[in-house]
């Protein structure tokens, strides 16, 4: 150890000021000299906390972390204008995210070659572009579902009609028109009898729901609808998993994953590798690490969501999304994604008309 | 104001730097969205393809009641929120101006320039707090019998929240045009027997009308494109046009539409800007 | 009801309305300065159970925060200053005689308050990337210029409203010229709209959100955004604590200008005082 007279404390310490200053005008930290560097699109908080710490398990790859700034959708404009440059090696997103990326043709194809651990995880939610091959590398999966807030709640819900209740006025937040794709009105539309392709039972039923007054809040982006919840605004949601893990660290939260009669949804967090970038081979060697089942375990522990890979350990507090055959059977259900989300459009704007003056 | 002076020939050359900031980095910019709005969406793409063809039916899809009943509504409560802001920030203004001392002037001038600094997303979230449906407020407001999950309530609290940005910025503007009139024609009205509050309508206001047509306009402009306020004080059911347009910049992606909505929006509020503009200035002319 | 009396009653109901006003805004602050404290971590009804330093501890520890705070206060500086030379350049050539048109371009002047921010980020992206300028920093200061010039420029105007035109004819047949005339008389009587339209100017350039989203790059950010970019699935009481240090800060900076210079110099006293 270097002596630690007040003379070499303010050398390093001016030395350091220094790099770090100049380092920060030229607009990037000193990297080191081995590894490469790649530039990932994360989501913040929990996320890229768990993705920083993955990270720290290797040391082929450096990774520069640019966070998702409000939604997943908004970092698809900027990759539109700088294209084919894009700026970012991969970008984190789910189904919602990957269905523009994929019909844009801006992903490059993955496979159980370029990508070994890919044959631990099931086939059947791999995302797939237009020429059948697989577009994207799913990580982890979370659910949509209904959920309440057991000391706020005036009804213990246990079914889509029990959101009628007339004890529920102005308890319930429920997702805005670009929220959780849509689901909780395919939801409803499952309830009344119809489905993704037959939606206007579903729509009948939401008017009825918007017209009860029990609805406090739409939720209009991820915060809204924690926020909504942990202030104690309203007492019962039908949101997605991050945020109802949000809400269930400091309340008591029903999760109805498993309960007949309500459906469940599952998405999937994931990784889309951008074309034209330089690193490819790094990028793709990083993102096999972080699918492998110990890093998928490490980032269900610490982001929340269930691991994809078959050998992973799914831990205590993901229960409630891990499913047995037939527990997957009889609550989940699996819609037609690529019809859910090529009617995203067309359902905003249904929205807008008929839902939104009612409520 | 001088007339025919040489002075003049020095002011074409001063509009320069602004025509061309604005011309780089608004108009033509605002051009390129023009042209996306004419153009077809593929749903499930983002925003429109290369090669698109070009269409009308992004307008046409906003020729329905509810887009604009949409309208309607920002514009009603921006109107609402604006002009109370202006009733709210002239007697402030003035009072700041003539009635306090210098030194507390300063401080008064140092409250709203640090409230200024207010991340507008926090101020909004402890309006939410504290006059929200979930706040301490909640059992007044049942008693007086205000439901406060009801729509009426919730346009309030988003002019309200409108108006806690609005009473600095215009008081700050207000007081830069009250300083420059001359408090002797007030005293010269009082004077000759008018009451106070004559002389302040007849005198005063007229005298303050170009700050008082700048604090108006800041307040609608940003009133009607406000975004934050509308989003958490409405909870997602009073909703303006920016939260229309929020919509389709998300994953939904269709920029045209996006385009569209806010080409009309602008066409409406710059004819408003307008007309406003100048019916006061016809009025204030002698 | 005499005039004197009506007066009055007028004067006692200004007083109360400017009361309330004051106390209604001064909420907001008080309650953010209670939530940055609010030991939760998540945005709980008031009042607070338990209070605690870890939103600001955690905001001086992060280095995405504090990168987010340099390039915010660069860009704010940056832009403001460029903003507010724009701004009374053509605020003075607007002020100046009467000719067709002149109130129209005034209104135009005000367009880019029209369209919401978000718009206005996504069509100067398009555009610059189309112009191939892909520079983070470069396009945030277009960005920041394009929403803060309106203020300046009106505020300007405000300022320069009602100032006698017969000031400048009088230093001008003094033997003034006309730079001279500018920035000796009609400068200081506009100094108010001047400053206030600085003030505009840095202040909305250190609090937008919307336009910065659309224009930020891989490597620049500004804080706002990194505060933003941290809440994913709950609200990150940081911001509260970043705002309360912004508050505290502008607070000191009027502080030590008043020490310095005394702030009624710089805001100014108009024409009369």
């Amino acid at each position: 150890m270097t002596q630690l007279t007040r003379r070499h404390t303010l050398k390093g310490a001016a030395a350091i000021g220094a790099v770090t200053i100049i380092g920060d005008t030229l607009g990037s930290t000193r990297r080191a000299a081995a590894a490469t560097e790649i530039t990932a699109v994360e989501w913040g908080g929990d996320v890229v906390n768990a993705m920083k710490q993955i990270e720290a398990k290797q040391n082929q790859v450096k990774v520069n972390w640019v966070l998702h700034q409000g939604g997943s959708g908004a970092i698809l404009p900027k990759i539109k204008a700088s294209w084919p440059h894009p700026e970012y090696d991969y970008v984190s997103g789910w189904e919602g995210s990957f269905n523009g990326m994929v019909k844009e043709d801006w992903l490059v194809p993955v496979s159980v070659e370029t990508v070994p651990n890919l044959a631990d995880i099931p086939q059947k939610i791999i995302v797939k572009n237009a020429k059948g091959e697989w577009a994207a590398v799913p990580r982890a999966i979370g659910g949509i579902y209904c959920a309440y807030r057991k000391d706020t709640s005036p009804v213990e819900v246990k079914s889509l009609d029990d959101l009628f209740d007339t004890r529920l006025k102005g308890k319930i937040c429920w997702p805005g028109p670009t929220q959780a794709m849509m689901l909780p009105l395919v939801a409803l539309a499952l309830h009344a009898g119809g489905n993704e392709h037959n939606m206007d039972p579903g729509w009948a039923l939401m008017k009825k729901l918007a017209q009860s007054g029990n609805i406090g809040r739409i939720g209009v982006t991820d915060t809204d609808f924690s926020t909504s919840l942990t202030s104690g605004e309203t007492s019962v949601g039908f949101y997605s998993e991050p945020q109802l893990t949000a809400v269930a660290k400091s309340f008591p939260v029903v999760r109805l994953t498993k309960q007949a009669g309500m459906p469940t949804f599952l998405y999937q967090s994931g990784f889309a590798i951008l074309k034209n970038r330089p690193n490819l081979t790094a990028t793709l060697a990083f993102v096999n690490h972080c699918i492998s089942p110990e890093m998928s375990s490490l980032y269900a522990q610490v982001a929340g969501e269930a691991p994809l890979n078959v050998k992973a350990k799914t831990p205590e507090a993901l229960k409630h999304l891990s499913f047995t055959p037939e527990e997957m059977n009889k609550y989940v259900y699996f819609p037609d994604f690529n019809e859910v989300l090529s009617q995203q459009d067309a359902w905003t704007k249904r929205w807008e008309s008929e839902i939104a003056p009612l409520l | 104001m001088p007339q025919g002076r040489p002075v003049k020939r020095a002011y074409p050359a001063l509009l320069l730097p602004g025509a061309a900031v604005y011309l780089g980095f608004f108009f033509l910019p605002l051009a390129g969205l023009f042209r996306e709005s004419f153009r077809q969406f593929t749903p499930g793409g983002v925003g429109s393809a290369a090669n698109a063809p070009f269409t009308l039916a992004n307008y046409s899809e906003l020729l329905t009641p509810s887009f604009a009943e949409f309208f309607l509504e920002t514009m009603r409560i921006s109107l609402l929120a604006s002009l109370t802001g202006l009733l709210f920030a002239f007697p402030l203004a003035y009072w700041l101006a003539r009635r306090l001392s210098p030194g507390w002037r300063a401080t008064a001038v140092g409250f709203f320039v640090t409230l200024m600094f207010l991340s507008v997303l926090v101020r909004t979230y402890a309006l939410e707090l504290t006059l929200g449906a979930a706040g301490p407020l909640r059992p007044i407001l049942l008693g007086v019998g205000i439901f406060p999950n009801g729509r009426g309530y919730i346009e309030l609290l988003v002019a309200g929240g409108l108006l806690h940005y609005i009473v600095p910025m215009a008081t700050l503007t207000l007081l830069a045009t009250i300083q420059n009139v001359d408090p002797r024609l007030f005293d010269a009205a009082q004077n000759l027997g008018a009451p106070g509050w004559k002389a302040h309508l007849t005198i005063t206001l007229p005298l303050c009308a170009r700050g008082l047509l700048a604090a108006f306009l800041f307040s609608f402009t940003f009133s009607i494109s406000a975004f934050v306020i509308p989003m958490i004080l409405g909870k997602g059911r009073v909703l303006f046009i920016s939260n229309l347009i929020y919509n389709r910049f998300s994953e939904v992606a269709d920029y045209p539409s996006g385009a569209a909505i806010s080409i009309v929006l602008f066409a409406v509020a710059l004819t408003i800007v307008y007309v406003t503009s100048r019916q006061l200035h016809r009025r204030s002319m002698p | 009801m005499t005039g004197r009396a009506l007066d009055n009653l007028l004067r006692l109901l200004g007083m109360l309305m400017i009361g309330g006003i004051v106390c209604f805004l001064l909420i907001p602050i008080v309650v953010t300065v209670v939530m940055a404290f609010d030991a939760r971590a998540y945005l709980g009804p008031l009042p607070p159970p338990a209070y605690s330093l870890r939103w600001f501890r955690r905001f001086f520890s992060d280095d995405y925060f504090l990168r987010g705070l340099g390039t915010s206060v660069q860009l704010a500086l940056l832009s403001a200053t460029l903003s507010l030379c724009v701004g009374v350049a053509t605020a003075v050539a607007l002020d100046r005689g009467s000719w067709r048109g002149k109130e129209a371009l005034t209104s135009l002047f005000l367009s880019p308050l029209i369209v919401p921010p978000v718009v206005t980020g996504f069509a100067l992206l398009l555009f610059l990337s189309g112009l191939g300028l892909s520079n983070g920093f470069a396009r945030l200061l277009c960005g920041h210029i394009i929403i803060t010039v309106p203020y300046t420029i009106r505020s300007t105007l405000a300022g320069l409203s009602g100032i006698d035109g017969s000031l400048t004819e009088a230093a001008l047949i003094l033997g003034a010229n006309e730079r001279s005339a500018f920035w000796d008389v009609t400068f200081p009587l506009a100094r108010t709209g001047i400053v206030c339209g600085a003030i505009f100017a840095f202040a909305i350039s250190m609090d937008d959100v919307a336009v910065s989203i659309m224009l930020t790059d891989a490597n620049t950010y500004t804080l706002p955004v990194a505060l933003i970019s941290s809440m994913r699935a709950n609200f990150d009481l940081s911001i509260a604590a970043a705002s309360v240090l912004l508050m505290l800060a502008t607070l000191a900076l009027i502080l030590v200008l008043e020490k310095l210079v005394g702030l009624d110099r710089i805001i100014g006293q108009g024409v009369f005082r």
